[in-house]
């Protein structure tokens, strides 16, 4: 560009030398041009943002969590190798930390098989968590903080091994599918050495551009998913979700969350033969704006107790938002679900879901009381089914290039 | 006239500058920058392979030189706490078969150029290994310059699946 900018000068003044008249016309067809140059870049660079968009790896906390949703997602579990011990887990958390620091800025990994495909950061993020389990198979049973259990089973639960537990997790999303399938190879590859997959489970959400923030999407059912979600850089997030010194039982936890992932199967051919009313009953909102029944805009909060001219409740008792709505302060989280599609069945029928991610400080608490609820009475229960189910504490952030992954908790090992 | 095309190019370029910072990824933040502001390494890693998982075993050392300076730079060896020798090496097709062996003379990092070493190319050897190298160990390699300091690095070792032949060669 600076090329041709140099050339358009020269020309200019040659012009400018030979005949002040010809080079006044010059002059201005020049700047049209140049200026026409000058909104091409801007358009390019525009038509690039996506690709550009980047997430700083760097801080007290994990990124991939308090971030409005990637559109395609990845997570991977792997099962420990019986050789892995807590050396070779400080080993594995080097590589991850040095890979995902550079994947973050859109530059290959070291050694990287394809670096071609590190077209840029697309606002890649790649978190990393550990299990209940990780705990005892690393002999560090006293440092596992004692609220941080996997979830129990549900009569409603249908949970397969292939997209349940595991011991340590890489969760990785993208605003690009080739991004992030890059990113995921590498990062896959340098843990091969520590462990097995075990499962990986891909997801998507709505492409950029299509819908505004907030962590709010359309799940494949129709309804407006992530209302009522803590809002980003408030206070609520902080308690809901970051331990902090206050909160941590553990003090190598603070900075970090406890994450739940749930696979909840859809049965779309039930559900497409109820009426929008009757969906809208289950659901206890209006599916057109997402609004609680009775009420205008989606922000609105629910009126439990309101009622219909004809005496019926407005909210009805069976609908999933009388239950799912906290009980008591405590009960709040913060959900970032992403959908999952897998295919079709030769009758038609999709296998479709969510990859139901909630995010905080002490699932025990603020997380199951509202699953046991929905368990027992959600009406919703009859067109979904969990298949699929782990809980994950996710480390606490990487503060500078000298610290890696699991530090703290690396430490408090150590000193133990 | 002249002044005023002048200025119309000015402030294209510095759109230009604007839009090409938006779009432009950031410095890399792991380079290692020498203090005489000749040499820059980057991307250093070590290679871990069944080669390298024992005591007496070997493996490549591999990073992105650029000498900044006016003159040419030679990388003629270096040293390493975990291995008894360090040398610098290239892959040569000898017979049909990619062999490696010591490089004579060193490798040459011309004056404002960059080399890179990498699996089956250009690299420094570690060899008779003190002890295994694994995944994800930190290595500490000093290496040696005519016409530049020497400079010590920590780099990550990690598996390739590229550049197996070098392996297969006599040593």
């Amino acid at each position: 560009m600076s090329k041709i900018s140099r050339r358009d000068v020269l020309v200019g003044s040659v012009s400018a030398g030979a005949a002040a008249s010809i080079s006044a016309v010059t002059g201005a067809i020049l700047a049209e041009n140049q200026t026409k140059e000058a909104l091409k870049a801007i358009q390019v660079a525009h038509a690039t943002a996506v690709r550009d968009a980047s997430v700083p790896f760097f801080g007290p906390h994990q990124s991939g969590i308090e971030l409005e949703l990637q559109s395609f997602t990845n997570f991977i579990a792997f099962d420990l190798d019986p050789s892995t011990d807590l050396a070779a887990f400080r080993r594995w958390m080097a590589l991850l930390t040095d890979d995902i620091s550079r994947l973050v800025r859109g530059k290959p990994v070291l050694a990287d098989a394809q670096p071609q495909l590190a077209m840029g950061p697309a606002r890649l993020t790649a978190t990393v968590g550990i299990s209940p389990e990780f705990f005892g198979k690393l002999g560090i049973e006293r440092l596992k903080p004692s609220n941080f259990n996997q979830v129990p089973s549900f009569k409603i639960d249908d949970l397969k091994d292939e997209f349940s537990l595991g011991d340590v997790l890489l969760h990785v999303s993208a605003d690009d599918p080739i991004v992030l399938s890059h990113a995921v190879r590498a990062l896959i590859r340098d843990s091969l050495a520590f462990g097995q997959v075990r499962w990986s489970q891909q997801g998507f959400s709505n492409a950029q551009g299509v819908v505004p923030g907030g962590v709010r999407q359309r799940n494949l059912m129709g309804q407006v998913d992530g209302t009522e979600n803590p809002a980003f850089g408030s206070s609520d997030f902080d308690r809901i979700v970051w331990i902090d010194v206050d909160s941590a039982e553990q003090p190598w936890t603070v900075g970090g969350t406890q994450m739940v992932l749930r696979r909840i199967r859809m049965n779309l051919d039930t559900w497409d033969k109820l009426g929008r009313v009757d969906k809208e009953m289950i659901i206890g909102r209006d599916l057109t704006v997402g609004a609680p029944l009775g009420k205008a805009k989606e922000t609105d909060v629910p009126d439990f107790a309101a009622r219909r001219p004809n005496g019926l409740l407005e909210i009805p008792a069976f609908a999933h938002i009388r239950h799912a709505h906290p009980q008591n302060p405590l009960e709040r989280f913060f959900r970032r679900p992403f959908n999952f599609e897998v295919g079709v069945s030769p009758s038609g029928s999709p296998d479709v879901g969510l990859l139901w991610a909630a995010y905080a400080r002490d699932l025990a608490n603020q997380y199951l009381p509202v699953q046991e609820r929905l368990a027992k009475v959600d009406v919703l229960n009859l067109w979904t089914t969990p298949i699929g189910s782990s809980v994950w504490f996710i480390l606490p952030g990487v503060s500078g290039p000298d610290q890696i992954l699991g530090q703290s908790l690396l430490e408090a090992a150590e000193r133990a | 006239m002249i002044k005023k095309i002048a200025s119309a190019a000015l402030v294209v370029g510095s759109l230009f500058a604007v839009t090409g910072c938006a779009s432009s990824a950031p410095s890399e933040s792991s380079t290692a920058a020498v203090q005489e502001a000749s040499l820059t390494f980057a991307d250093g890693w070590v290679r871990v392979s069944e080669f390298s998982d024992h005591t007496g075993g070997m493996t490549g050392v591999f990073a992105t030189i650029t000498n900044s300076s006016a003159k040419d730079v030679t990388l003629v060896g270096g040293s390493a706490e975990i291995a008894n020798v360090v040398e610098v090496h290239e892959v040569v097709m000898l017979d049909g078969e990619m062999k490696m062996q010591a490089k004579d003379g060193g490798i040459v990092i011309p004056a404002g150029e960059s080399v890179t070493l990498e699996p089956g190319g250009l690299h420094v050897m570690l060899m008779g290994l003190k002890k295994p190298i694994l995944d994800g160990d930190m290595i500490t390699v000093t290496l040696d310059f005519e016409g530049a300091d020497s400079q010590t690095f920590t780099w990550p070792a990690k598996a390739s699946l590229s550049g197996d032949e070098e392996y297969h060669s006599n040593h």
